[in-house]
């Protein structure tokens, strides 16, 4: 856990890791909307990072500018030290960014097996077939897959899919995991067994970062917490920090009861 | 790890059931085998005509299969005429310009893959019926430039004459058209046991997960185009030696663009064996009608298509039992 934050703030050099992922002002007009506006914040190696916010706060428009789905209006993106801001996504996939999607995207007429394989054989350039398939096979371990590997993902139960939607990311070898509401649609003992997931996730050296409506979730796995409300920066820090902000709590329908929903 | 204790008492497999097997090659081995003999068979005094459908039987097999490898990477093209023509157009006038036949099928084929690779980079951001409709308009683009050079060089409206193919010898033409086909048959195999496979299959499932798994679409859907466009052109070339003239009408025909496409999807989208063994079956079913129901053939063709279609998803390889997923060459 990071100690030294400020709401707000930024970390105390002391407690930084190496910084992978730094967005500087990014903003994302659609139109007359602004979806997102003048975005900073600075994510370090080993750390799990959560965006939170009502909804419409522009939270999934971040995660696309993140991965490159959009390109920004203004504003730039670091990932590992380069600026990777006009690279398109598979560039962004080489050079450490991996996403799992919220709806889960599965390909459908692929196995289990051979979903984590594309990952594992494209995620970084000059990777060959047999070691990828090898590589697959050790995610599905990891993620408890291993038994569905021949499967279709139509087959799979959604944690199964979900697992697959981790699995297939992580076979790119990513510095950097962005996760879009993980546990979205998942039982709650279901969302036990996620969180374990991220936090294997992170054991094995990637930095996570997440987006969450579930505030136990956040609780329980954010080491620091980025709170967005119309398309802004509200509030960084630490769950306890953000969560005593007023400012934060009044986004959240103006009660207490907001946070602990 | 409880995510493993939540797997306990599923069965673990050793492998994938799709996994491909040396054995998966056998029907595809068959084949090629039962097509080198064909001229060997008592073909009797209609010996020279049953040559002629076997070789074009060939010609619609390479042109299946090309078009098959191309709608792999998700893009189903209506531009095969275009690509058959350029072969058939190109290989002509390099023989015009001097070269021998050997050098001008393969710089023909290589010249419709470049041509290829400017289609490609415009549709880059295509996909469905834009896609389909601009691959149309670049068919008629090509057959106008074409129709439209000097008739001095290209023959214009009129068409172009071509040297017969081995000296007219049907026996060695129909042995080159099967070499050709089963090069085809190699590259299709190559294309499905490597890398190629996973980036085709995964832009087609999925474009944007695929590029956020870190497919570069542009590099692959460029590879396909130049791929499947040579050789779509090495059919065209067969076409251009075999009928020894040429024009632009019946070249860049759109049942050219069409019929590899229902071809393959009758045989079996995205196999080997399926568009080769369409082309075969529909190629004999197109003759036998012809010479039974002299008139209406097209109507009593396009009903066994349609029907074979609505019991067949999968076409013919969905008759193979207990394949639910594949694994199918």
């Amino acid at each position: 856990m990071t100690a030294a934050t400020t709401i707000g703030g930024t970390l105390s050099p002391a407690s930084q890791g190496a910084e992978v992922l730094r967005a500087e002002g990014l903003s994302k007009r659609f139109g007359g909307l602004k979806a997102v506006q003048d975005v900073s914040f600075t994510h370090h190696q080993g750390e799990i990072l959560a965006v939170i916010g009502p909804n419409g706060a522009g939270k999934t428009t971040l995660l696309n500018l993140l991965s490159g789905v959009y390109r920004p209006s203004a504003g730039r993106l670091h990932l590992m030290g380069r600026d990777v801001t006009d690279q398109p996504m598979e560039a962004r996939c080489h050079a450490g960014l991996g996403r799992a999607f919220q709806i889960v995207r599965p390909f459908p007429e692929m196995t289990v097996h051979e979903n984590v394989t594309v990952g594992a054989l494209f995620g970084k350039p000059g990777q060959r077939l047999p070691e990828a398939r090898e590589r697959a096979w050790a995610l599905l371990e990891r993620t408890g897959l291993a038994a569905h590997a021949d499967k279709a993902a139509h087959e799979l139960t959604l944690l199964q899919d979900k697992r697959l939607e981790v699995a297939r990311a992580l076979a790119t070898n990513p510095s950097v995991l962005l996760l879009d509401e993980v546990m979205a649609g998942l039982r709650p003992g279901e969302a036990q067994e996620a969180v374990a997931l991220v936090r294997g996730v992170r054991e094995s050296g990637v930095s996570v970062l997440f987006i969450e409506h579930i505030m136990p979730v956040v609780r329980d796995l954010a080491d620091r917490v980025v709170v967005m409300d119309q398309g802004q920066v509200l509030a960084q820090g630490t769950y306890r920090e953000v969560t005593a902000d007023p400012r934060v709590v009044s986004a959240y329908l103006g009660t207490e009861e907001g946070l602990q929903a | 790890m409880s995510a493993r204790q939540a797997e306990a008492g599923a069965p673990v497999r050793a492998a994938p059931r799709r996994e491909i097997t040396p054995g998966a090659a056998l029907p595809l081995l068959g084949f090629l085998l039962l097509a080198a003999l064909f001229p060997f068979l008592p073909l009797g005094s209609r010996a020279e005509f049953l040559l002629q459908i076997a070789f074009f039987t060939l010609v619609a097999g390479i042109m299946a299969l090309s078009w098959d490898i191309l709608a792999r990477s998700g893009q189903v093209s209506l531009a095969h005429a275009a690509f058959y023509g350029l072969g058939a157009y190109g290989y002509a006038l390099l023989l015009k310009a001097g070269l021998p036949w050997l050098l001008a099928m393969p710089v023909a084929a290589l010249l419709a893959g470049g041509v290829s690779l400017i289609l490609g980079a415009v549709t880059m951001r295509l996909s469905g019926m834009y896609f389909a409709i601009a691959t149309l308009a670049f068919t008629e683009v090509v057959r106008t430039i074409i129709q439209n050079l000097p008739e001095s060089v290209a023959g214009g409206a009129t068409g172009l004459l071509v040297p017969a193919l081995l000296g007219g010898n049907s026996r060695a033409q129909y042995a080159l058209a099967w070499g050709l086909l089963a090069f085809t048959v190699l590259v299709s195999l190559a294309v499905r046991l490597t890398r190629l496979h996973f980036a085709f299959a995964a832009i087609r499932q999925g474009e944007e997960t695929a590029r956020v798994l870190g497919v570069s679409i542009v590099r692959f859907k460029l590879l396909a185009f130049f791929i499947s466009s040579s050789l779509a052109a090495l059919a065209g070339v067969l076409y251009a030696g075999k009928t020894f003239f040429i024009n632009p009408l019946e070249t860049f025909s759109l049942a050219n663009s069409i019929a590899p496409l229902t071809t393959s999807i009758f045989g079996g989208l995205y196999t080997t064996l399926g568009p080769v063994l369409g082309a075969t079956v529909l190629r004999v079913a197109e003759e036998l009608l012809h010479n039974s129901v002299k008139d209406g053939y097209l109507v009593v063709y396009g009903l066994v298509l349609m029907l074979s279609i609505l019991w067949l998803p999968r076409g013919l390889m969905g008759l193979r039992r207990n394949r639910k997923h594949g694994g199918d060459l």
